[in-house]
């Protein structure tokens, strides 16, 4: 099966199946655009969908088939087609000491000062790809090359609710306290998962984020 | 109303589960057999999807100071009744007022459900009553059951019938079959050869989130990739190479390597799987995993 062809938003996605479930949508840049045209239409045969690196997961219900409507989705060129702009969010963070341990091994990385380290991290518009790994957990696009960072070897067994971190070329936020993997910079106040509200996540897919030095 | 005298290994709140937030990061999560939960709770007079009890390996203490009507699907435990009445799986189960119910240890298999007349009655989160242990929501309190806890049942259907349910005839001692993973061409032949030809041990840290084995280390070309949706059963090789079962509660994305998938059917054989079990797989064609339809269990009087 070929691949989508970034830049070229003329060439309609491809797709293959995950166990037999799954419907996997290789959709480039376009996976916002995708995204909003299958949750618009409410396809009675998906069950779920789960957005990730410029693909799709449809999550198709137990024996059905794909509907010759949804094919056509598939199938059409998003020609020109933007997903809608999200909300713009500020999110507050305590860069630094107890609140981000690694914020000094990153700025080192980056060859540059703490304060240089926080202004780069701060000047940046992100948007959010998609939430996966925990309820809630933004990966954020459009961290600065010079910030991109490995994870650690060996992920702590507790990263505190708030964590702001970096994880390759993705800065995220922890919702919850639990064990991670990925460079703790800083922590928000913010709470970015709560199932009882009506909008559970803070963020959603497509939305846009600043990040703001306390 | 349940008393709760004694908390079992990780007693758990469970219903058909919450699809639909996977673009949140949350899981669809519940019953890790459905079939069997909706089983239970058709011999209460109950909707197939009222929610019940997961039960896993060790059982609780139940009490039932008004009484109740129950049944239990899935794995036998060794269980006691006070009222010292026959106490059978798969049939409906009348409860005297103030009698106890206690569940010992899993007998074969891993997991029984334990359904109750009316359901119980947490309160709904995010459109459905089962826990989420990972994030501690849903279910009762968002974790598992412990002694003192009081549960509280919801409005009951009329009448009681006494009724039996036949489990399906499935799979057994056999390998579970898989479909290819999206990046089985990522394994060069010995790793494809060591996870179709080994024998694995489900080993002591798997839980819902995910099984994981120890046998043949399965080698790959590379380890890491974008991270991409996965759905429970996607069997998962980090570099450590010992495959890890992606169970129900698992994560929506990952960024391992995807050998193979657990067919929807075997799901319910994963869901019985416990710590040292021997695990085999075997694959079969896309198109006649698709075609096979969920087991059915057959439900009649008890004459």
């Amino acid at each position: 099966m070929g691949k989508y062809t970034r830049g070229q938003s003329h060439v309609h996605p491809t797709w293959r199946w995950v166990s037999e479930r799954g419907l996997r949508v290789a959709t480039g840049d376009a996976t916002l655009a995708y995204y909003a045209a299958l949750v618009s239409q409410n396809f009675a045969e998906i069950d779920d969908i789960i957005l990730a690196d410029e693909s799709l997961l449809l999550v198709l219900q137990r024996g059905a088939a794909v509907s010759a409507d949804l094919r056509a989705v598939l199938m059409a060129p998003l020609l020109g087609t933007q997903a809608a702009i999200g909300k713009l969010h500020e999110i507050v963070v305590e860069y630094g000491g107890a609140a981000g341990p690694d914020l000094p091994l990153m700025a080192d990385l980056a060859g540059m000062s703490l304060a240089a380290y926080i202004n780069s991290h701060t000047a940046a518009d992100y948007a959010v790809a998609f939430l996966g790994f925990q309820p809630g957990f933004p990966y954020l696009r459009g961290l600065p090359r010079a910030l991109h960072a490995q994870r650690r070897a060996s992920p702590r067994l507790r990263v505190a609710a708030g964590s702001v971190a970096i994880g390759g070329g993705y800065t995220g936020i922890y919702p919850a306290c639990g064990p991670g993997g990925w460079q703790i910079i800083g922590r928000t106040r913010s709470v970015l998962f709560d199932p009882q509200r009506d909008a559970p996540a803070l963020l959603m897919p497509g939305d846009r984020v600043r990040f703001v030095s306390l | 109303m349940i008393e709760v005298l004694h908390a079992g290994l990780c007693d758990l709140v469970m219903d058909p589960g919450r699809p639909g937030w996977a673009a949140l990061g949350v899981p669809a999560g519940g019953a890790a057999d459905p079939a069997a939960l909706a089983a239970a709770n058709r011999l209460v007079g109950n909707d197939a999807a009222a929610a019940g009890l997961e039960i896993v390996l060790r059982g609780p203490g139940l009490r039932f100071p008004v009484g109740g009507v129950v049944a239990l699907a899935g794995a036998r435990f060794a269980a006691t009744r006070s009222s010292g009445a026959a106490l059978a799986w798969n049939e409906t189960l009348v409860l005297a007022a103030g009698e106890t119910l206690r569940l010992e240890e899993a007998e074969v298999g891993c997991r029984c459900w334990l359904a109750v007349r009316g359901g119980l009655a947490v309160p709904p989160v995010m459109g459905s009553r089962s826990t989420f242990l990972p994030a501690g929501f849903g279910g009762y309190l968002g974790r598992a059951l412990q002694a003192g806890d009081v549960l509280a049942s919801g409005p009951q259907a009329e009448g009681i019938h006494l009724l039996r349910a036949r489990m399906p005839l499935g799979e057994r001692d056999t390998p579970l079959r898989v479909v290819a993973g999206p990046q089985a061409d990522l394994f060069d032949d010995a790793g494809l050869a060591a996870f179709f030809a080994g024998t694995y041990r489900v080993g002591a840290a798997s839980d819902r989130r995910g099984l994981r084995l120890a046998g043949p280390l399965v080698t790959h070309a590379r380890t890491a990739l974008p991270s991409q949706g996965v759905l429970p059963g996607a069997v998962q090789i980090p570099p450590d190479g010992q495959p890890i079962i992606l169970g129900w509660d698992g994560p929506v994305t990952g960024g391992y390597p995807v050998i193979a998938g657990v067919i929807a059917a075997d799901m319910p054989r994963v869901a019985q799987l416990r710590p040292g079990d021997p695990v085999r797989f075997v694959t079969i064609e896309l198109e006649m995993a698709r075609a096979l339809a969920a087991a059915r269990w057959d439900i009649e009087d008890i004459a």
